[in-house]
């Protein structure tokens, strides 16, 4: 599972100083649930699943991902996530087969164990037909699939998604969809973050709407229109954030 | 396997497959450089053949006639001679091209001559022309050979031996073997393009492995995986140290064979027959690990600052700076050089590769060489994996 606790990120900035990146962020994600962290575009959600992945350190607050502190032990909380963003790239001279391979080493897999994990997602992911194809030569859809394969090839028991569907068709935000409620049925702990409302709606257990570095409301996608007596999740979603901006707003 | 032998492994694997590396570590010393050097050498010494046997155009303007010299002048078959009648028009020639040097008599220069005086003799030539210069040598060599004539006949009229007028006879005998000498001719210039090589040699595989994977977003990719910074800094650095190295490898040896197959030549224009044993090839491969620890080091160290092969690029200049400016420093130092120059980076190894190749080996000098060149490649290590840990680099938007 994965527990947040105050978790806030600053840094400094030439222009507009000392930025409060991410204020305060708490939450609880249980297994077989999906957690949808739902914000605009620089609202925080990238930084707080960064921080989660250890890519970046909290400056306050703590985490623990699977049971372990993000800042005491950070490579046992990497050997249990499965990191997967529109940002995370695979190594163009490598061959959809060789990817898998080095990130099944990087994860302590070697020898029979690791080609038998590694024929396994081939086969569950229809990589077979180009796994011999170097990863800069696939389409899209089919680098999407390796990417999945390479973030679940240690069966990791927590997924962490960053706007994963950002700049795909259809087809491929569809598969990737499909992945993620796959973890979740699989009993995962599955983070998502997206500023797409129907994909909240189709795919999170609970959701919190982020705005300015700051969890604004937290709760099913029902709780979340209930509340704000809205029937479409959008308008509830710029209802709080316009809420919040005119808070902002009247303090100064 | 250690991680950072997993990343190492793929890291060079990636690298192996780049044909930009390829090309520039391995086709281009070990193919182009020998076939530029020949080339280079083989019209050179053309030039230098056609400058020797070309005959030349030269001139004699006489105020007074003086015909044992110019009848000398005109019986030599590699100069062809005109005449003029004024310094103005001698000028005129040489600027035109008509002729290349002019030989000018002054009117006291016989009257001189014949009364066993020193003639004055003047020769015009364009110093800022390599013809005229070459014209001016030859009739300098043409004048001397008269003199050495006029010396002979005047002591044998006086009845005095050549002795008389030299006192001693010195002759020089080197005791450098063959191979030392070659090995000095080369300690000119192999330092310069080994270090070239090494320095060089990596940065395309360091901006690639770095800079390349935070454009293409595969650094994140890597940094979520279970490897620690340090794995990565390491597997990265030892992926560039290993094509730094060959590149280096391949510079010396592209030389090598540039130098075994223009053979002939070289011998023809230097007079010695060039080698390097496997010892010196073997110690020239020594000297350079350090500096391709450091110069990997160096462009990990831009290419992880940047935030993508361009700003790379950008910040290459300190780089060249460290590198390039002691390299040709090596040119002018000597190969015995005071004992503090072993701490200067770069020029140190510059000039322990001289030393190496010219016989002059100085063990102190290079015990300080290869200890202070580790040194500063372990600052630059641990300066890299403290880029490595800081957000405000590797996150740099």
């Amino acid at each position: 599972m994965i527990e947040a606790n105050k978790l806030t990120k600053t840094f400094r900035d030439r222009k507009r100083g000392l930025v409060r990146a991410v204020d305060r962020v708490s939450f609880n994600c249980q297994p077989g649930q999906i957690f949808g962290l739902l914000g605009a575009n620089g609202a925080g959600k990238t930084t707080t699943l960064r921080m989660l992945g250890t890519l970046l350190e909290p400056t306050q607050g703590s985490a623990t991902v699977a049971g372990f502190d993000v800042v005491k032990q950070p490579e046992d909380v990497r050997r249990s996530i499965g990191f997967l963003s529109n940002g995370t790239a695979l190594y163009g001279r490598l061959t959809a087969r060789e990817m898998l391979e080095y990130f099944g080493r990087l994860n302590g897999i070697e020898g029979a164990a690791l080609r038998s994990r590694v024929d396994e997602l081939i086969e569950q992911l229809e990589i077979g037909e180009f796994q011999k194809g170097r990863c800069d030569k696939l389409s899209t859809g089919q680098k999407q699939r390796v990417s999945i394969a390479r973030s679940i090839i240690h069966r990791p028991p927590v997924m962490i998604f960053d706007e994963p569907t950002t700049g795909l068709d259809v087809m491929t935000s569809q598969t990737i969809m499909g992945f993620i409620e796959q973890c979740r049925d699989d009993g995962l702990t599955v983070v998502f973050s997206t500023h797409i409302m129907s994909e909240v709606e189709r795919l999170c257990d609970q959701v919190a709407i982020v705005h300015h570095g700051k969890i604004a409301t937290e709760g099913t996608v029902s709780d979340i229109k209930v509340q704000t007596g809205e029937e479409v999740l959008e308008n509830a979603f710029l209802k709080i954030a316009h809420e919040l901006d005119a808070k902002v707003a009247a303090k100064e | 396997m250690s991680l950072t032998q997993v990343i190492f492994l793929k890291e060079l694997r990636e690298t192996l497959r780049d044909k930009r590396v390829i090309l520039g570590v391995i086709v281009s010393p070990l193919l182009l450089t020998p076939c530029l050097m020949g080339a280079v050498i083989f019209f050179g010494s053309k030039k230098a053949v056609e400058q020797q046997t070309a005959t030349l155009e030269v001139g004699i303007y006489q105020e007074a006639e003086f015909p044992e010299l110019t009848d000398f002048i005109e019986t030599n078959e590699s100069i062809e001679v005109s005449r003029y009648q004024s310094r103005d028009e001698s000028i005129d020639a040489i600027k035109s091209f008509q002729s290349r040097a002019v030989v000018v008599i002054p009117p006291t220069a016989r009257s001189s001559f014949q009364s066993q005086g020193t003639a004055p003799i003047e020769i015009l030539y364009d110093q800022a022309n390599e013809n005229s210069g070459n014209a001016h040598g030859r009739l300098r060599g043409v004048l001397n050979e008269f003199n050495k004539q006029q010396i002979k006949s005047r002591l044998a009229s006086a009845d005095l031996d050549e002795s008389f007028i030299q006192p001693t006879q010195i002759n020089s005998t080197s005791i450098a073997e063959d191979t030392a000498v070659s090995g000095f001719v080369l300690s000119i210039f192999l330092p310069y393009i080994v270090i070239m090589g090494a320095a060089f040699g990596g940065l395309n595989t360091a901006f690639d492995l770095c800079a390349g994977e935070k454009e293409r977003g595969t650094m994140e990719t890597l940094l979520v995986s279970p490897a620690s910074r340090n794995d990565i800094v390491r597997g990265k650095l030892y992926t560039i140290f290993v094509v730094s190295l060959l590149s280096a490898i391949c510079s010396i040896l592209g030389i090598v064979a540039a130098i075994s197959f223009g053979q002939q030549i070289v011998s023809s224009l230097f007079g010695e027959s060039f080698s390097l044993s496997y010892v010196n090839l073997a110690a020239l491969v020594a000297i350079v690990v350090p500096l391709a620890l450091l110069s990997s080091a160096a462009l990990l160290l831009v290419s992880t600052f940047a935030r993508n092969p361009k700003e790379a690029q950008a910040y290459i200049f300190p780089f060249i700076v460290i590198f390039l400016f002691p390299a040709a420093l090596s040119f002018v130092f000597d190969a015995e050089s005071p004992l503090y120059v072993g701490f200067i980076p770069v020029l140190n190894i510059a000039l322990s590769m001289k030393q190496l190749l010219s016989d002059a080996f100085d063990l102190p000098f290079f015990t300080v060489t290869l200890a202070s060149s580790l040194a500063y490649a372990w600052l630059s290590i641990r300066l890299v994996a403290s880029f490595f840990q800081r957000e405000s680099i590797l996150f740099r938007s």
